[in-house]
């Protein structure tokens, strides 16, 4: 490069706006309550502006925001990963052993009946099965999600529910005792011998009627319904995850790790570890996103939609998921293929005092977002931070479709053409294998052989050649400036194609 | 003009450089602090481990595995490549410089929080000795006994504190809380047998203390208790909603160190033979000995 023309481009780069989260969005740490350990498991606002929140060693408190005051609801309960407000005031509350009703008989502001809703899935006692949920879809059903075990630890001597004789260990090698570490290898990474670990389960609105819906999930520490009613869910990167997924859910679906296949109806009893992957590749309804570890979120959480107010219209409706271990949220671009739901993901409030464990999302009636965290030993923090939008609109990638050779971007504001060349495009593909984890394979840089702007000037379209199914791509949108002279708010966006639009 | 341009390219041969601080940001900060272990140890235990060994932490850095027994295995960061972790490895080398480590105490910082010293007090959490969908009752500062909601059943009761929730709280769960005090009754088995089939429903809070739901069979039970003064033993209260049709025999077998008595029906070689109607509301009294 001509040392002139780079010192004039230098120049031209310190007169253009680099835009921080902060000059859109204030950021606030909510006062917790004194003493308490403040790692938060759920949070739900409730019609009347309160929030109600649970945490982990049990409590769920009411946060009133007009006078930042908390008050105690119920406490005593098992891991609360989940919560929903009902009409009539009372809380359902997803614990460890059970689905809860909270109720306040007697009026006095605190639950006095913990009614059980739910308690048919089983429990081996391990650590790693956690529960969350609920969420009610427009029917009024119930959706709850449930982890599978984790060989970092056996089964206890007392368990919950049928104990399942597939797998290479037998009972009494499963349970605790003796030197586990010697035949943890043999549970499976992440196992699945009580029953619905693994599982998305639909209850009937009063929770007495059970469908197993869905399986295959790892960690779902993410599930929720998207503007379009879509039941998202998120699962973590570990053993048959090379990278964490997003999910569509539908009745029926396999969701990729294999060890909950042995609850199906029509399982012929055969363990899934002695299945070869390419069989189970062939059940597998692929994730609608990935998000890229290390990169884009490691342990994404849960994901709720955006409501009117909380950030630019054109934003409004698109579905926002935490992350544990990043300090970023992700924003999700809905595309779709054939009628099935394929995302772009964006980085949301990267590189701002966001920070880490954000595990927990709700939207108060004002548009702010609140944001619990937790860590439970693993990355993470504790407390509250809310975010609120000022009203002032920033540039950001709208929207993405896939087309048959590469993508169409949609921007909020006009692109300045000249910096359309920078783009940069990579893809790679993950194996499906019962690994922990995966590198990246196949990874390529594409050349884009045309980058044109539409005629308002906020659309780019990329042409890269034919798109590859089952690859990921990252479009790198960094040097991207808007004409206003603002920088992009969100520079990369990562889209698995699932299917490649004909 | 010269220097402006000498400026330009250092700050290209700069960019050249992989940003050590940039990378151990974006991918070690989350689990590693400079002064304390978070989820995996602290810089200043990783300059001790790796100060003078390159190499080595390079290596551990890709083919990762777990060195202590409470925390989890460390994902492999292969992705990064040689260069990439070498730097982030210069960049822990500089900020844990003069670095003194903060020691975990091993003690709850949490402890008196108010949700935990109130008494009377309900706490479901991973107990010993009992299923996994447990729960731990405390009456006072003496008295406490854990229920069973898995099973629907007394499993045992204590004197002389309650829980150390914090094995389980400081984790994931991994670790069953503690019992403080000294065990003074264990119950073997279900009165209701332990093959008729129970199901949980829940409990309603009466004064802090809970009235457990649960069906047995055919009978809908309420099951709730009280504890006598100074640990002495416990006052437990049933009462059946749907009575049964004939008697109604009910299983106590107790332990060799606790006493039962029942204000309704026969009590003998742990049999409690009651009514129907004697069977609608009725309290045993168990004297720790």
């Amino acid at each position: 490069m001509n040392p002139l023309r780079f010192i004039t481009l230098l120049a031209v780069s310190a007169t253009l706006h680099a835009a921080e989260w902060t000059d859109y969005f204030e950021f606030e740490k909510i006062p917790m309550p004194a003493g308490m350990d403040s790692q938060i498991g759920a949070m739900q606002f409730l019609e009347d502006g309160r929030m109600a929140v649970a945490f982990h060693r049990g409590e769920v408190m009411f946060y009133t925001p007009s006078s930042r005051s908390w008050s105690l609801f119920a406490s005593g309960l098992h891991e609360p990963l989940g919560i929903l407000p009902e009409a009539d005031g009372s809380l359902l509350v997803m614990q460890r052993a059970e689905l809860t009703r909270l109720r306040d008989v007697d009026g006095d502001g605190a639950a006095d009946r913990y009614e059980t809703v739910f308690d048919g899935f089983g429990m081996s006692g391990n650590y790693h099965e956690f529960a969350f949920g609920p969420v009610r879809d427009k029917d009024g059903s119930l959706f709850i999600a449930l982890n599978l075990a984790s060989n970092g630890a056996p089964v206890q001597r007392e368990i919950r529910g049928a104990f399942s004789p597939v797998g290479e260990l037998t009972r009494e090698q499963m349970t605790e005792g003796g030197d586990w570490k010697s035949r943890s290898e043999k549970a499976g990474r992440m196992y699945s011998r009580v029953p619905w670990r693994g599982w998305i389960l639909r209850l009937s609105s009063d929770g007495k009627q059970l469908e197993p819906y869905a399986c295959g999930v790892r960690s779902p520490d993410g599930i929720g319904f998207d503007a379009k009613g879509r039941l998202l869910v998120t699962d973590n990167q570990g053993d048959w995850r090379p990278t964490s997924p997003l999910f569509a859910v539908k009745r029926g679906d396999f969701l990729g790790h294999p060890a909950s296949l042995i609850w199906r109806k029509d399982w012929d009893g055969s363990d899934p570890q002695k299945i070869r992957p390419a069989t189970f590749a062939k059940l597998y309804s692929p994730a609608a996103g990935l998000f890229p570890y290390g990169e884009l979120a490691n342990s994404p959480t849960q994901p709720v939609p955006a409501p009117a107010g909380a950030v630019p219209a054109d934003l409004v409706g698109q579905t926002l998921i935490g992350e544990m271990n990043q300090s970023t949220l992700v924003r999700v671009l809905d595309d779709e293929v054939g009628g099935n739901f394929q995302a772009g993901l964006v980085p949301f409030l990267d590189k701002s005092p966001l920070g880490i464990g954000n595990h927990r999302l709700a939207f108060a009636p004002d548009g702010s977002l609140y944001i619990g965290k937790t860590g439970l030993s693993w990355a993470g923090s504790t407390a509250i931070t809310r975010v609120h939008w000022n009203g002032k609109p920033f540039f950001s990638l709208d929207g993405v479709k896939a087309t048959p050779d590469g993508f169409v971007l949609r921007f909020s504001e006009p692109v300045d053409e000249t910096k359309l060349t920078d783009i940069k495009l990579t893809c790679h593909t993950y194996p499906y294998t019962a690994r922990y984890g995966s590198k990246r394979f196949d990874e390529q840089t594409l050349k884009i052989s045309r980058a044109e702007l539409s005629n308002n000037h906020c659309d780019i379209t990329l042409t890269c050649g034919p798109l590859k199914q089952a690859y990921l791509y990252q479009i790198d949108l960094a040097p991207l400036v808007a004409e206003s002279g603002n920088t992009l708010m969100g520079k990369r966006a990562s889209y698995h194609v699932a299917r490649v639009p004909q | 003009m010269k220097f402006l341009l000498l400026s330009a390219l250092l700050v290209l041969a700069a960019a050249a450089e992989p940003d050590g601080k940039l990378l151990f940001t974006q991918n070690c900060s989350p689990c590693h602090a400079p002064d304390t272990k978070l989820v995996g140890p602290s810089l200043v235990e990783i300059t001790n481990l790796y100060g003078k060994n390159p190499d080595g932490f390079v290596h551990w850095c890709t083919t990762p595995g777990k060195k202590r027994p409470e925390t989890i295995e460390m994902p492999s960061m292969a992705h990064l490549g040689e260069e990439n972790l070498l730097a982030i490895r210069r960049y822990i080398l500089k900020i844990s410089k003069g670095v003194v480590e903060k020691m975990d105490t091993g003690e709850d910082p949490f402890a008196t929080a108010p949700t935990l010293v109130a008494r009377p007090l309900v706490q479901r959490i991973f107990m010993p000795n009992a299923g996994p969908a447990a729960i731990a009752v405390a009456f006072d500062a003496k008295t406490s006994l854990c229920w069973d909601a898995g099973v629907c059943r007394l499993r045992y009761a204590w004197t002389d504190g309650f829980i150390d929730g914090y094995p389980y709280w400081r984790g994931n769960g991994s670790n069953l809380a503690k019992i403080v005090g000294k065990i003074r009754y264990t119950e073997s088995v279900s009165p209701f047998g332990s093959k008729t089939p129970v199901a949980f429903h829940g409990y309603d809070l009466i004064g802090g203390l809970p009235v457990f739901r649960y069906s047995a069979g055919a009978l809908e039970v309420g099951e709730s208790f009280k504890a006598l003064p100074d640990g002495k033993g416990i006052e437990r209260h049933f009462t059946l909603t749907t009575p049964p049709s004939g008697p109604l025999t009910l299983l106590f077998p107790g332990d060799s160190k606790t006493s039962i008595i029942s204000d309704h029906g026969t009590l003998a070689k742990g049999i409690l033979t009651l009514t129907p109607n004697e069977a609608r509301d009725f309290t045993l009294t168990l004297t720790f000995r």
